[in-house]
C-alpha cells in the first residue's frame, strides 16, 4: 500500500489549467495584466496542494504531563506524524496608496502630505493618522520624495523567514527619506563595518525588468562610499562585536552556498 | 477603571509543560492541562464554569480555525458560552484581561482560561514567516520578514540612544537561562539540562541578528496551560491561597514601528526630546521612536492607577515580563516606570533585577528559555506568579526553586507584534 501511495503521488504532474481566469472584476476593467503569466504558473500548483496526505513518519517520544523528568522516565510512545501541504495565491489591492507602489515601478519615491498638519508620510498614509486632523483625505496630496535620506535604525541579519533564507547574510533598515516625517523599511547594500544610525544614504532602484512593485525594488547604499563610522557608532566601537558579526556572516554565506548554490560573498555581490 | 466593586482572582493553573514538540496533539494537550487544574481544585467540577475564554494566536500554524471549538468540545464544555481573543504575542494577557472585564462585569463568576500553542508543524523558517504576517504584510514584510530583525533593530536605536551595551543584553540572558534551570517543566532543562550559562557561553552562542545572538531569543514551542479565574463569592471553593487581580491596563501602538517617529496619540511625551543625545537627530514625535514601548508604558500606568501604584521598584515584589527578546525587557524597565528613560542598562548590571534583587524580573526563565508556545505563554507566567505568592515555588519546583520570601505583590506583561498591544496586570494576596 505505501508503494502505490509514493507511485500516485509522482504520477501527479502541474498541468497548466486550460480554462479563462476567474473574472472577480467583470465589471471593473483591467487597464494594466501583469499577472496572467503568475496565475497560469501558480494556480495548478495551488490545486495539487488538496488536503491529501503527502507522506507519514512514526516518531518514538515521551508523552505526558508533569516535570521533564517524570515525562523522560516514562517508556516512550509512539505517534504518527502526517505530512501536508498547503498552499493559496493571492490577488490583494494596494488601496489607495498603489501609486506609491506604481511609483516604484517607474524608480520613483513618492509620499503623501496631509492638508491639515502638513506631516509627510513615506510609507504613504491614504489618511491622516494624527487625531487632530480628524482622518483626513491625503490620497490626492502626493508629493515627490528626493532618493536620499539618513538610517534612523539598522540591523545585519544572519537568519530570515523561509522566502528570503537565500538572500542572506544581508543588513536592513528603517530609513527616513529627506522631507518625510517616518521611516521606510529597505534593504541596506552597506557593509556592515560602515552602517550607523545617521549615516546619508542614497536610494537605488533594482533593474526595471526586475522590479515588482514592493519595498524590495529598492535599497539604500552610502551617499559617501568608503565613509567610516564615527566613534560614537554603536556597532563599530566595540570591536569584540563587529568581529561576531563578521564571523556570523561567514558562517551564513557557507550555510547558504552549501543548502542553496547561491554565492552571496560581499565579493559577488559588489557590496 | 472598574466602577463596580468586586474582586476577582486566579484561583489556579494547571500546565502541560513546554518543548519543542509534543506527540500530543493541541487538544490532548489541553487535556493534560486541565486535569492537572483539577488535581490542584478538587472542587472545581464542570458545572463550576460558567464560560470558557479561549487563548491561541494562530489559525495556519495548524490549518485549523475555529480551534476553540475543538478545545471546548475535548474537555466537555461544549454547552458553555466560549469566547476566542486574539493579538498576537498579547493574545494570552488578553484573555486573561477579557476574562477579568467579564467577571468584574457581573455577567460570569467563573471563567476557565485555556491557552495552547502547537507551533512545529511546519519548519522554523516558515514558522518564523507565519509569525511575521502578523507585521504589515503590504510594508514591513516583504523586507527580509521576521521579527527578530525589527526587534532587533529597535534595540539598536535603543543601544546608540542610551549606551546599553551588548553585555547589558548577554547578562539579561545568563540571568534567565539560570533562573529556568530552576523550573523543573523548562524546555531549557528539556534540551540542555540544569547546568547553568555563563557570559562566555552567550559570547559563543551564534549571532542570529545583530545585536541579538541566539541566547536572546524566545524559543519555538508546544504546549498548554488552563487558568482557573473566579469572582470572590466563589474563591474559596477552589483554592485557600488566591491570587487577586487588583489592576489591569491594555495599550497599542502603531502597526509599523517605522511610523513611531511621527506618533501623535503619544505626543504628551514631547518633553523627552532633550535626552536625545546631540549626534542623533530627534523625529517629529520623540516618544516612543523606535527604541521604546508606549504601549506598555500607558498599559502599565492604568494598571498602576486601579491597584494604587506610585512606586513600581518599591511596592512590586517581582514581575514576569513578555520579553521575547532580550532588548525588550531592558526598554520595559523603563517603559513601566523601574527607572529613567534609558537607564535600563543599570537596572541588570546593579543586580536589581536579578534572584534575590529589589525587584526580580523572570524568576520563571521566561520566553527565551522555559518556553513560548504563544497561546499558553503569559498563562504559564501566570501559574509561576500563582506559585511565588502562595509560596508554593519549593514545593513544587524543588528545593533549589527561587521563591521570593514573602512576596506579596507581582506584575506580568504580555506583548504582541513589535510592541503594537501590550497588556499589565497585577496581582497581590491576601
Ligand atoms: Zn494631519
Amino acid at each position: 500500500m505505501e508503494e502505490e501511495k509514493g507511485l500516485v503521488e509522482t504520477k501527479l504532474k502541474v498541468r497548466p489549467v486550460k480554462k479563462e481566469r476567474e473574472k472577480k472584476y467583470r465589471d471593473y476593467p483591467t487597464v494594466v495584466d501583469n499577472s496572467t503569466a503568475a496565475h497560469d504558473f501558480w494556480e495548478p500548483i495551488v490545486h495539487l496542494g488538496l488536503w491529501a496526505i503527502k507522506g507519514h513518519q512514526i516518531v518514538k517520544g515521551p508523552w505526558g504531563g508533569g516535570t521533564v523528568e517524570q515525562a523522560k522516565k516514562r517508556p516512550p510512545r509512539e505517534f504518527m506524524v502526517i505530512d501536508r501541504a498547503s498552499f493559496a495565491f493571492y490577488s490583494h489591492s494596494y488601496g489607495l496608496v498603489s501609486p506609491f507602489f506604481q511609483g516604484l515601478l517607474e524608480a520613483k519615491l513618492t509620499g503623501t502630505k496631509c492638508p491639515k498638519c502638513g506631516t509627510v508620510y513615506c510609507p504613504p498614509r491614504a489618511h491622516c493618522w494624527n487625531p487632530e486632523c480628524k482622518v483626513a483625505d491625503c490620497f490626492d496630496n502626493w508629493v515627490n520624495l528626493p532618493l536620499t535620506g539618513i538610517i534612523h535604525t539598522f540591523t545585519v541579519q544572519c537568519l530570515a523567514a523561509a522566502p528570503f533564507e537565500h538572500m542572506l547574510p544581508f543588513s536592513m533598515g528603517w530609513v527616513q527619506v529627506d522631507g518625510a516625517d517616518t521611516t521606510l523599511p529597505m534593504l541596506l547594500h552597506i557593509r556592515p563595518k560602515e552602517i550607523f544610525i545617521g549615516k546619508k544614504v542614497n536610494i537605488e532602484f533594482i533593474p526595471r525588468k526586475s522590479r515588482k512593485g514592493d519595498l524590495m525594488d529598492l535599497y539604500a547604499v552610502a551617499a559617501v562610499p568608503g565613509e567610516k563610522p564615527p566613534e560614537w557608532a554603536c556597532m563599530q566601537k566595540d570591536t569584540r562585536e563587529m568581529e561576531s558579526v563578521e564571523n556570523s556572516m561567514k558562517a551564513t554565506l557557507k550555510f547558504i552556498k552549501d543548502r542553496y548554490g547561491v554565492d552571496n560573498s560581499p565579493q559577488t555581490r559588489g557590496w | 477603571m472598574p466602577k463596580a466593586n468586586r474582586r476577582v482572582a486566579i484561583c489556579g493553573g494547571g500546565i502541560f509543560r513546554p518543548d519543542l514538540w509534543h506527540g500530543e496533539n493541541a487538544e490532548e494537550g489541553v487535556a493534560i492541562a486541565y486535569q492537572d487544574l483539577l488535581r490542584q481544585c478538587p472542587n472545581l467540577g464542570a458545572d463550576d464554569i460558567d464560560a470558557v475564554m479561549m487563548s491561541y494566536f494562530s489559525d495556519h500554524l495548524n490549518q485549523q480555525l475555529c480551534m476553540g471549538w475543538i478545545i471546548q468540545d475535548y474537555l466537555g464544555l461544549h454547552n458553555k458560552p466560549g469566547y476566542r481573543v486574539e493579538s498576537g504575542g498579547s493574545t494570552p494577557l488578553d484573555a486573561l484581561i477579557n476574562a477579568y472585564y467579564m467577571i468584574q462585569s457581573g455577567f460570569f463568576d467563573v471563567i476557565l482560561i485555556p491557552g495552547w500553542e502547537w507551533m512545529c508543524e511546519v519548519d522554523v523558517a516558515s514558522t518564523n514567516e507565519m509569525i511575521a504576517s502578523a507585521a504589515d504584510t503590504d510594508w514591513d514584510f516583504p523586507v527580509g520578514g521576521y521579527y527578530n530583525a525589527y526587534y532587533a533593530a529597535i534595540e539598536v536605536r535603543h543601544m546608540q540612544l542610551y549606551g546599553e551595551t551588548c553585555e547589558d543584553l548577554g547578562r539579561i540572558a545568563v540571568k534567565n537561562h539560570n533562573n529556568s534551570t530552576h523550573i523543573p517543566f523548562s524546555q531549557w532543562v528539556s534540551q540542555r539540562g540544569t547546568a547553568p550559562i555563563t557570559l562566555d557561553d552567550y559570547w559563543k552562542s551564534r549571532m542570529v541578528c545583530w545585536p541579538y545572538r541566539v541566547l536572546n531569543n524566545a524559543v519555538m514551542s508546544e504546549g498548554a496551560c488552563c487558568v482557573l479565574m473566579a469572582a470572590e463569592e466563589k474563591v474559596s471553593r477552589f483554592t485557600d491561597t488566591p491570587m487577586w487581580i487588583t489592576g489591569v491596563g491594555l495599550g497599542t501602538d502603531s502597526m509599523r514601528p517605522g511610523d513611531r517617529t511621527a506618533d501623535f496619540v503619544y505626543a504628551g511625551f514631547k518633553d523627552e526630546a532633550k535626552i536625545y543625545p546631540d549626534f542623533v537627530k530627534s523625529p517629529k514625535t520623540p516618544y516612543p521612536d523606535m527604541a521604546n514601548f508606549a504601549s506598555l508604558h500607558v498599559a502599565a500606568k492604568r494598571a498602576y492607577a486601579q491597584a494604587g501604584i506610585t512606586n513600581p521598584l518599591k511596592e512590586i515584589d517581582l514581575m514576569e515580563l513578555f520579553t521575547p527578546y532580550d532588548g525588550v525587557e531592558l526598554c520595559l524597565y523603563e517603559d513601566l516606570g523601574l527607572c529613567g528613560r534609558g537607564e535600563g542598562k543599570y537596572m541588570i548590571r546593579e543586580g536589581v533585577v536579578e534572584p534575590g534583587g529589589e525587584c526580580p524580573v523572570q524568576l520563571s526563565g521566561g520566553l527565551t528559555s522555559t518556553g513560548h508556545p504563544v497561546g499558553a505563554t503569559s498563562l504559564y507566567y501566570t501559574t509561576f506568579l500563582y506559585w511565588q505568592l502562595a509560596g508554593k515555588v519549593k514545593e513544587i519546583c524543588g528545593p533549589g526553586g527561587l521563591q521570593v520570601p514573602n512576596a506579596k505583590r507581582a506584575l506580568i506583561t504580555g506583548h504582541g507584534g513589535t510592541g503594537c498591544q501590550g497588556g499589565v496586570i497585577i496581582f497581590e494576596r491576601d
